[in-house]
C-alpha cells in the first residue's frame, strides 16, 4: 500500500453499514442459514419477506447451474410469469443450456428436434443468429468437448447463465441486482485506475484485490 | 482411337488429344453441341473423362456411398481437393435427407462423415445450421419435385467439375484463356501500341513505327523570338503558342493536317510563358512572365479580361471543367493559389504564411483534383470534394507538370533529367521513371499522348524531342530537327499522330508519321 494509511483513520465507518453489506451478499447468494445466524449474532435488522423467495431462488439457481434448464425455467415461471417473457436473451440462454445438456448426453436427435422447435424461432433475429450457429455446430462433433465451441459446455458458462437468471429474479422482486460488496470493489478498482492514469507512473498502481487481501 | 502420344505444332509441344479435347470444350460452351459430339465421335476423344462420367452417373442416381468411395479412390485427387469434393457430396446427401424429412439420417451423416473431413470448420458449421430450419435455407421449399432434385444434382456435378483437377476435369474456358494469354503478350511487348489499333487473331500483332509522329511535316515561323509554350485545344482543332516576343498565337488545324495562323494575340508587355485552353475551347488564358493574366475569346481573338496588375505574378493556371472558373498559382510566395471566375472575382484562395512559390498547377480533367507544384520539390494533390490533401516530396527540383487525359496520372519534369509519372489516386509508392533527354537549367515541359495516354513526349535541352512508351523507361523515338532547346511539346488529343514542339530557335515544328497520310478523323 502506498497511499498513507493514516488517511483512512479519517473516515468513520458505521457498524450497521457493514452489517448491511454482509447481509446483502448473503441474501444475494441465498445463504439462508448464514443469514439467520448472522442476524442472531449481530442483532442486525432482519430484512422483510425474503426467506421464502430465497429458498425458491436457491433452487432455481442450482438447477440452472447443474444444467437442468427446463426445471429452472418451470420454477422461474411459477415465481413470476413474465420474467422470461420480458427477458428474451435470458430465455434463449436457458433454452440453449437444455440443448447443450441433450448434446452432452449424446441425445442428438432429440437435441436437433428441440433446437428446431424451441431455438429456431429466435433465429429470425440477427443478434441470436451467431449464438445459434455456435450451438448448432456442436451437433457436428462426435466429441463436442473437443470442438472449438467447448466453452459452451463448461461450468463457467452455466454459472454465467445462472447468475443472469438470479439477477433477473432479484430485479423482479425489487431487490438490488448487484451486491453492495461487488459494487464497492468495482468502484475502488475504477477509481484507482483513474488515479493511476492521471498521475502516470508516479501515481498509485491500479487496485488489486489480491494484494489488498494479503496486506 | 487417337494415339495419346501424338504431337502437333512445329516444335512438337502440343499433345493432339489435349488439343482436340480443348476444342470440344469450346464447341460445347459456344452452344454447338451437335458439332461437339460429332467431333467426339470422329476423333475418339471424349470431353468428359471416364472418372467424371462414372461420378456423374453415381451422383445422378443418388448413390452417395459409392460416390464417396470412388472419390477416395481416384489417384489424382488428393488432399484438400478430395476433402472439399467429398464435402460437396455429403452436403447434397444431407440436404436431400432434410428435404424428405429424414432429419435423423441427415444428422447422422453430419456427425459421422462430415465432421471427419479435413475441411474448414465454417463449412461444417453452416451445414449444421441448415439442420435447424431447412425451409429457410437455399434449398428451401423444393418439395418432392424430382426435377428440382435432379437439377441440384447436376449443379453438384458442375461444382465438382470446377473443383477436380485436370485431366479429370478441364479448367473452364481453356481455349479462350490460351488465346487471350497470347494476345495479351503481344500487346505487352508492343512498344508503339495504341489501343485504337484493332487486334486480329489472323496476324501476330505488332504496331509499326508508322503510327506515331516521327518526321517534321510543317515548320511554323509566326513568332519573332523564343517559343516557350505550345498546347493543342481539347478538340484538337487549334494550337496555341506563346513566345518571348510577348505574343501568343492561335493556329487552326486544317482538314489535311496543315496549320494556319488564325489570330495573333497582342497585349502583353512581357514574354508570355503559359497558355491554357478552357475545356470547351472557347477561351484561352495567357500568363505573362511576372505579369498579368489575360483572358481571350478564341473566335474573335480579342482580350476579354485582364486579371491582376503590375504586382500580380502568375506562373501558371488551370481551368475547371465548367469552363467558367480557373485556378492560378503565383510565384509570389504570399499569394498562393487562387480560384477566379471569368469576370475577375476571386472565388476561393489557398494562402498561408508557409505557402511557397507555385511552380506549376493543373486541374484533372474530371475536376476532382487540383495538383500544385510548390517551390520546388513538393507536389500537393488536393481533392476538391473532400479537401483532403496528399503530398509527394521529390528529391530534385521540378520544373513542370502535366496531367493525363483520363485524369488518372500525371508527369513531372525534374532537373535531374528524369520524368516521373505518378498516379493521382495515390496507390503507387514510387513513380515510373523516364530518362534519356537533357534537362539541367531550363523549364522543360512534357505531355501525355496517343489514345489512352500510352505515350509521353518531352522537350530537351539538346534540341530534340523525346518519345517514350509509358511502360518503358527508355525512349522509343528521338526526333531531330530543331536547332536549339525544345521547351515544350503538345500531342494533339484528337489526332494521335500529330505532335507539336516549341523551341528557342523561334519555330514550332509539327510532327507526323513517316508514311501514312495524316488527317482529321471522321
Amino acid at each position: 500500500m502506498d497511499l498513507d494509511p493514516r488517511q483512512y483513520e479519517n473516515v468513520a465507518i458505521n457498524d450497521n453499514d457493514i452489517h448491511s453489506i454482509v447481509l446483502s451478499y448473503l441474501i444475494h447468494n441465498c445463504y439462508k442459514e448464514s443469514v439467520e445466524s448472522f442476524i442472531t449474532s449481530t442483532g442486525a435488522k432482519q430484512p422483510a419477506d425474503y426467506l421464502e423467495d430465497m429458498d425458491k431462488r436457491k433452487r432455481i439457481f442450482h438447477f440452472a447451474l447443474e444444467g437442468n434448464a427446463l426445471k429452472a425455467i418451470e420454477l422461474t415461471e411459477q415465481l413470476a410469469k413474465d420474467i422470461l417473457e420480458n427477458n428474451k436473451d435470458l430465455q434463449f440462454d436457458l433454452l440453449s443450456l437444455h440443448f447443450v445438456e441433450l448434446v452432452c448426453s449424446r441425445k442428438c436427435t432429440e437435441a436437433l428436434e428441440f433446437a428446431q422447435t424451441k431455438l429456431g424461432p429466435f433465429g429470425k433475429e440477427p443478434k441470436y443468429m451467431e449464438k445459434l450457429e455456435d450451438f448448432m455446430a456442436l451437433l457436428a462433433y462426435k466429441e463436442p468437448e473437443k470442438s472449438p465451441m467447448f466453452h459452451l459446455l463448461s461450468l463457467e458458462y452455466r454459472q454465467q447463465v445462472a447468475d443472469s437468471l438470479n439477477r433477473a429474479i432479484l430485479a423482479h422482486l425489487n431487490l438490488p441486482r448487484y451486491t453492495a460488496m461487488e459494487r464497492l470493489i468495482q468502484q475502488a478498482t475504477v477509481v484507482r485506475q483513474c488515479l493511476s492514469q492521471e498521475a502516470g507512473k508516479d501515481g498509485p498502481p491500479p487496485f488489486s484485490l489480491k494484494d489488498f487481501l494479503k496486506s | 482411337m487417337e494415339n495419346p502420344c501424338e504431337v502437333l505444332g512445329s516444335k512438337g509441344l502440343i499433345r493432339r488429344h489435349e488439343f482436340v479435347r480443348i476444342i470440344i470444350q469450346c464447341l460445347y460452351s459456344l452452344g454447338y453441341s451437335n458439332s461437339a459430339s460429332c467431333l467426339e465421335l470422329e476423333s475418339g476423344v471424349s470431353y468428359k473423362s471416364n472418372e467424371l462420367k462414372l461420378l456423374e452417373s453415381l451422383i445422378l442416381n443418388g448413390n452417395w456411398e459409392d460416390s464417396i468411395e470412388y472419390l477416395n479412390s481416384i489417384q489424382d485427387v488428393l488432399g484438400e481437393t478430395r476433402e472439399s469434393a467429398m464435402f460437396l457430396v455429403f452436403r447434397q446427401c444431407v440436404m436431400e435427407y432434410l428435404n424428405c424429412g429424414e432429419d435423423a439420417l441427415a444428422l447422422g451423416v453430419l456427425r459421422k462423415q462430415v465432421s471427419a473431413l479435413d475441411v474448414d470448420n465454417c463449412k461444417v458449421h453452416s451445414l449444421a445450421m441448415c439442420l435447424l430450419s431447412f425451409k429457410d435455407r437455399e434449398l428451401g421449399g423444393i418439395g418432392d419435385d424430382d426435377v428440382v432434385v435432379r437439377d441440384l444434382r447436376r449443379k453438384l456435378i458442375a461444382d465438382l467439375e470446377n473443383l477436380l483437377p485436370p485431366p479429370i476435369s478441364l479448367p473452364e474456358a481453356r481455349l479462350e484463356h490460351l488465346v487471350e494469354s497470347t494476345v495479351t503478350a503481344w500487346v505487352d511487348s508492343c512498344m508503339y501500341h495504341s489501343s485504337s489499333n484493332r487486334l486480329s487473331l489472323y496476324e501476330d500483332h505488332c504496331c509499326s513505327r508508322d503510327q506515331i509522329p516521327t518526321r517534321t511535316t510543317q515548320i511554323l515561323t509566326g513568332h519573332k523570338n523564343e517559343v516557350w509554350f505550345v498546347q493543342f485545344s481539347n478538340n484538337g482543332e487549334y494550337l496555341a503558342s506563346s513566345s518571348n516576343d510577348c505574343t501568343a498565337i492561335i493556329w487552326k488545324v486544317l482538314e489535311d493536317g496543315i496549320l494556319t495562323l488564325k489570330h495573333t494575340l497582342n497585349g502583353h508587355q512581357h514574354a508570355v510563358s503559359f497558355v491554357a485552353w478552357s475545356p470547351d475551347d472557347t477561351k484561352l488564358l495567357t500568363c505573362g512572365n511576372t505579369e498579368v493574366l489575360k483572358l481571350w475569346d478564341v473566335e474573335t481573338g480579342t482580350c476579354k479580361h485582364t486579371f491582376g496588375n503590375q504586382g500580380f505574378v502568375v506562373s501558371s493556371c488551370a481551368w475547371f471543367p465548367n469552363s467558367k472558373q480557373f485556378a492560378c498559382g503565383s510565384s509570389d510566395p504570399e499569394k498562393g493559389v487562387c480560384m477566379w471566375d471569368c469576370d475577375g472575382n476571386v472565388i476561393k484562395s489557398w494562402r498561408g504564411m508557409r505557402m511557397p512559390k507555385v511552380v506549376d498547377l493543373a486541374v484533372t480533367p474530371d475536376g476532382e483534383y487540383l495538383i500544385s507544384i510548390f517551390m520546388d520539390k513538393e507536389i500537393r494533390i488536393l481533392h476538391m470534394g473532400t479537401n483532403a490533401e496528399r503530398v509527394i516530396s521529390e528529391e530534385h527540383p521540378i520544373t513542370s507538370l502535366s496531367v493525363s487525359g483520363d485524369s488518372k496520372f500525371f508527369i513531372v519534369n525534374l532537373n535531374s533529367q528524369e520524368i516521373h509519372m505518378w498516379d493521382v489516386a495515390g496507390k503507387w509508392d514510387k513513380p515510373s521513371r523516364f530518362t534519356g533527354h537533357k534537362q539541367h537549367k531550363y523549364v522543360i515541359r512534357s505531355c501525355f499522348g496517343g489514345l489512352n495516354n500510352t505515350f509521353i513526349a518531352s522537350g530537351s535541352e539538346n534540341s530534340q524531342v523525346y518519345i517514350w512508351n509509358c511502360r518503358n523507361p527508355t525512349p522509343i523515338e528521338v526526333l531531330s530537327g530543331h536547332s536549339m532547346t525544345v521547351n515544350c511539346v503538345s500531342w494533339n488529343p484528337k489526332i494521335p499522330q500529330m505532335l507539336a514542339s516549341a523551341s528557342d530557335d523561334y519555330t514550332i515544328r509539327i510532327w507526323g508519321p513517316s508514311f501514312l497520310k495524316m488527317g482529321m478523323p471522321n
